[in-house]
């Protein structure tokens, strides 16, 4: 056998890499040729040296990847709820109520594909999720609309922000809103899986039938939220059963939601309760540009496809 | 596996986590970090091989762990995470953003001195006794690991520093085991005739 493939196999030999025919005819060479032998102990040694060259990087870049693989979290209370908070420096990306700090960082992980590291809620982001929790309502959620959000699940989510304090929207005006008035069910859907409720707040949307509806927390957390901010729960209900679901004013031949800020303020010689659009309609009466009450329309085939601009 | 002259158990590194990849995958707590801990130093050692710089060295694996981080949550599903080799994909993936690095920088032509490159000012005071002596082989076997092809330093770095076997080379570097057996020889031979230039006859 020739030296040379001996001996770009003695180092294979080393490892024990080799096939065992190999190794004995390596063996047997080995036996007879004096230079291939030293060459085995050459090699040996060698791999020992060559490891003082192993280097650590002057730094390790163990902070800056984890600190740009991993957001943030903080735990919040205010008026008896406690939440988990979960963001980034481009704003709130998860508000979670209930469960373990695993719970929150199995969610986290499965949406965004992160971990979670404890760190202090900025001020003003802190502000705003007690201020939703005390059912201030705020003004300008500082949300990461990151790419994490389907398309729909944004627009559903940013035109929930737009509900006023005070005010309730039906799903399917929602629905109407974002320009998809086919996608009323879809919309429930996303309300529900609000990731950042209170702050965004899912809790005004209730359905066209009357009640307040369901909630992710229950309906009673619901009811109590939308009474905190100012609505008259019970009174919205009665107009329910009595199946009225439009106010207008006598003076002014507007009509409106009844939670709308305008509808609020009508005297109550002045109130006509409407059950549709159509009747309103008929008697003159158009719609609060507001509350736009009649975006919501779905009763007819024609209003389903037309869509209304937000 | 046994060294097939002395019949003694081959030192292996320490294995990794089984399972690392899909604990990374799956965001536990700490998976990332551990990641780090484990691959940081050889990846270094590797890049530094093929790059001869610190600086560069460390972003490429800076950019290696933040681009395995995004695969492993992003792009890779579970199965995927479970069947991968990881030490030899992370390798895989260093060595591209390496020889990237390369071509780019000589195509800029802003090759930097090479002797004040590693983070240190060199040995300037002579030190006595065998200490100093081995310092000094050191770094004679570092000047000869700079002087040779990248190929040849890549394959030393892999195979007597990170004590891969030829099956996880092969993969890395993309070519057949007993290719790479003479490949390794020849690296081997080469850098021992560096190091003869350089006037250091043991060792090797």
């Amino acid at each position: 056998m020739r030296c040379r493939s001996v001996l770009t196999r003695i180092d294979a030999m080393r490892t024990g890499e080799l096939a065992s025919t190999d190794r004995d005819e390596i063996h047997e060479h080995i036996g007879d040729c004096r230079s291939c032998n030293e060459s085995v102990a050459d090699v040996d040694v060698f791999a020992q040296t060559i490891k003082s060259l192993a280097a650590a990087p002057p730094r390790s870049c163990r902070d800056a990847v984890t600190g740009k693989c991993s957001d943030s979290y903080a735990r919040i209370t205010a008026s008896g709820e406690t939440v988990w908070v979960a963001f980034t420096d481009r704003g709130l990306r998860m508000i979670h109520r209930g469960g373990t700090l695993e719970d929150v960082r199995e969610r986290y992980a499965n949406r965004h594909a992160r971990t979670l590291t404890e760190a202090k809620l900025p001020e003003k982001f802190r502000k705003q999720v007690e201020a939703a929790l005390r059912g201030e309502g705020v003004d300008d959620p500082q949300i990461d609309w990151d790419d994490d959000f389907s398309g729909i699940e944004r627009d559903v989510l940013k035109m929930l922000t737009r509900i006023p304090r005070g005010e309730v929207r039906t799903y399917s005006w929602i629905a109407q809103q974002v320009g998809r008035p086919g996608a009323v069910r879809a919309v429930g859907n996303i309300c529900a899986r609000n990731v950042v409720p209170f702050v965004v707040p899912c809790h005004r949307v209730v359905p066209a039938s009357g009640g307040v509806g369901q909630y992710a927390f229950g309906s009673a957390l619901k009811r109590e939220l939308l009474k905190r901010e100012g609505v008259d729960v019970d009174a919205l209900e009665a107009l329910a059963r009595k199946n009225v679901r439009f106010i207008g004013s006598k003076t002014t031949k507007i009509v409106c939601f009844p939670t709308c800020r305008d509808a609020r303020r009508i005297r109550e010689e002045n109130r006509v309760p409407f059950q549709d659009a159509a009747a309103a309609e008929q008697k003159g009466f158009r719609p609060c540009r507001k509350c736009q009450p009649f975006a919501a329309r779905t009763t007819s085939s024609k209003s389903r496809s037309s869509r209304v601009s937000s | 596996m046994k060294n097939s002259w002395t019949g003694e158990a081959v030192w292996r590194s320490e294995p990794a986590e089984e399972n690392l990849a899909v604990a990374v995958h799956r965001c536990e707590t700490g998976a990332l970090e551990r990641l780090i801990d484990r691959y940081e130093r050889a990846l270094y050692s590797y890049a530094y091989g093929i790059l001869q710089n610190a600086f560069d060295a460390q972003e490429v694996v800076q950019d290696a762990m933040l681009r395995a981080h995004r695969a492993l949550t992003r792009q890779y599903n579970e199965q995927r995470c479970i069947d991968l080799a990881l030490r030899p994909w992370l390798f895989r993936m260093t060595r591209n953003l390496c020889l990237n690095k390369r071509r780019s920088k000589t195509r800029a032509l802003e090759q930097p001195l090479e002797t004040f490159d590693d983070g240190r000012l060199g040995p300037f005071v002579r030190h006595h006794g065998e200490d100093a002596e081995r310092r000094e082989d050191a770094e004679l076997l570092r000047r000869a690991m700079g002087a040779l092809p990248v190929e040849a330093r890549e394959l030393i770095v892999l195979r007597f520093m990170e004590d891969m076997s030829y099956g996880e080379i092969a993969r890395t570097v993309g070519a057949t085991e007993s290719a790479l057996r003479g490949k390794v020889f020849r690296s081997l031979k080469l850098l021992r005739d560096a190091l003869e230039k350089k006037g250091v006859t043991h060792a090797v």
